[in-house]
């Protein structure tokens, strides 16, 4: 399996100034083979769904780590619905207490990584959200 | 419905996905529509060495053309960076220096992995700049790959190409002497709030300023410092006057047939690519002259791939 000709957007939204994570799966998706794209830090959902939109990515992930995950992902959620885009996937990691992961898929996430799983199973179930 | 919509966004993202990845037999198979109109749409593109500053200085000269352009169609970007050779995979990461003006609604910013191309630029290139041109953009800013000296292939690509330099680039200077230095419309030297930039713009002048005359265009050799806005202002008259020159001594029909000629050099360079790798028994135990007949002959069977109908289009014309 490989990540070759997905196109992935790492996003930082909320008010965390830690990118350390989000850098880290920034680089090993594309040693996985995908074209990646990171945002930068503190974006609003609407930038980050404009920039999913322009950018045409398969999947968008939110790296988290300021605790109101629920809330943002909602709303990079109805952002990406606005832009007729609700089929670009959504998955989200960083610190994200077991206890939100149900109410995050039921959500619409495909995924829930945190940062204790190793790399290689975030890149093989990432890999099977997209193929 | 306004060009830059959301649903327009949508569509002209997908078109762009679509066309980046089509096979050569798919590029050309599929309808060409409307001819572009070289003046209409204005390309200016971005080359110079990795880590030059050239994301950064589209970003701020972006805030200009669009202050100009809104009312027009407005301003497109398109960042291209390598592909990684091992892993396929890249880090597209032109965008993040383009902060101050990814705000901007009639901005479109969409960053390009190099694929198979090796010249700067990346695959159907051509496809993707006609592409964004029907959304009605007033000018497409293309940033290539960081490059060396020989990537001359988006000379073109544009209209206006700026060479971005950095101070003390004096070996590199001389080493692009007679290669892509002597190509560009507009030199920069970035970073100017570094020292030596004054030396390094003399040097530039003495090299590109040679030709004066009647309809000569002289390249201007702009210093840029991060904290000049005046130094923007400069970059984004000279490329005004340069499209405006432009349109004045040259021949649009000249234009054209330089962009087809490399378009269709770039098709058939990609298609011997994919032949090759399909096909790897064309280079099994014969001499290099027969490889090369070959391969030659794979490449002829191409006909097949394509439709009757692109042949023949209905009104008759070849
Ligand atoms: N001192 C100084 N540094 C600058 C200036 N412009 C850009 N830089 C720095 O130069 C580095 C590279 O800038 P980019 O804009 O990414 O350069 P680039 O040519 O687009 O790089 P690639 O696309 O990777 O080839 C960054 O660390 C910038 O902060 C400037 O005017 N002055
Ligand atoms: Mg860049």
């Amino acid at each position: 399996m490989s990540l070759k000709g997905k196109r992935i957007l790492i996003a930082k939204p909320g008010l965390d100034g830690h990118d350390v994570g989000a850098k880290v799966i920034a680089l090993a998706l594309r040693d996985a083979g995908a074209d990646v794209i990171y945002t930068g830090l503190r974006k609003s959902s609407e930038y980050i769904a404009k920039v999913a939109v322009d950018e045409d990515v398969d999947v968008v992930g939110l790296s988290m780590l300021s605790g109101s995950h629920m809330e943002l992902v909602n709303e990079t959620m109805r952002c990406l619905e606005a832009y007729d885009a609700g089929d670009i996937k959504v998955f989200v990691g960083g610190t994200i207490p077991e206890k939100d992961r149900e109410a995050l898929l039921k959500a619409g996430v495909c995924g829930v990584y945190t940062s204790e799983m190793p790399l290689e199973e975030v890149l093989s179930a990432i890999e099977r959200q997209l193929s | 419905m306004t060009r830059l919509d959301p649903i327009a966004r949508r569509a002209l993202g997908r078109t762009l996905s679509r066309l980046a990845t089509a096979s050569v037999a798919e590029s050309v198979s599929q309808d060409p529509g409307p001819a572009p109109m070289p003046f209409e749409t204005a390309r200016i593109g971005f080359t110079g060495a990795p880590g030059a500053g050239k994301s950064t200085l589209i970003s701020r000269l972006a805030k200009r053309r669009l202050a100009v352009c809104r009312e027009r169609g407005g301003v497109a970007v398109i960042g291209i960076d390598p592909t990684s050779p091992l892993s396929g995979g890249s880090i597209l990461g032109d965008r993040i220096r383009m902060d101050n003006v990814a705000n901007e609604s009639d901005l479109y910013i969409r960053s390009l992995s190099s694929r198979a191309s090796h010249d700067g630029l990346t695959d159907n290139i051509a496809d993707l700049l006609n592409a964004v041109e029907s959304y009605g953009f007033r000018e497409i800013l293309l940033e290539t790959v960081g490059v060396g000296q020989a990537e001359h292939a988006v000379r073109h690509a544009v209209d206006t190409l700026v060479m971005v330099l950095q101070p003390n680039a004096g070996d590199a200077i001389q080493a692009m002497k007679s290669g892509i230095l002597e190509l560009a419309d507009i030199y920069v030297i970035n970073k100017a709030d570094l020292t030596g930039a004054a030396r390094t713009a003399a040097e530039v002048r003495g090299i590109v300023q040679h030709h004066r005359g009647e309809g000569k265009w002289l390249p201007p050799v702009i210093k840029v410092a991060r904290d000049r806005p005046e130094d923007i202002t400069a970059l984004d008259n000279a490329v005004s006057d340069h499209l405006d020159w432009s349109s004045r001594w040259r021949d649009s029909a000249e234009i054209l047939r330089l962009r087809r000629r490399y378009h269709v050099q770039s098709l058939i360079a990609r298609r011997v690519l994919e032949v090759l790798s399909d096909r790897p028994e064309l280079l099994e135990e014969v001499s290099v002259r027969d490889s090369y007949l070959r391969t030659v002959q794979a490449l002829t069977k191409d006909r097949h791939l394509l439709s009757e109908t692109r042949e023949n289009p209905p009104d008759g014309k070849k």
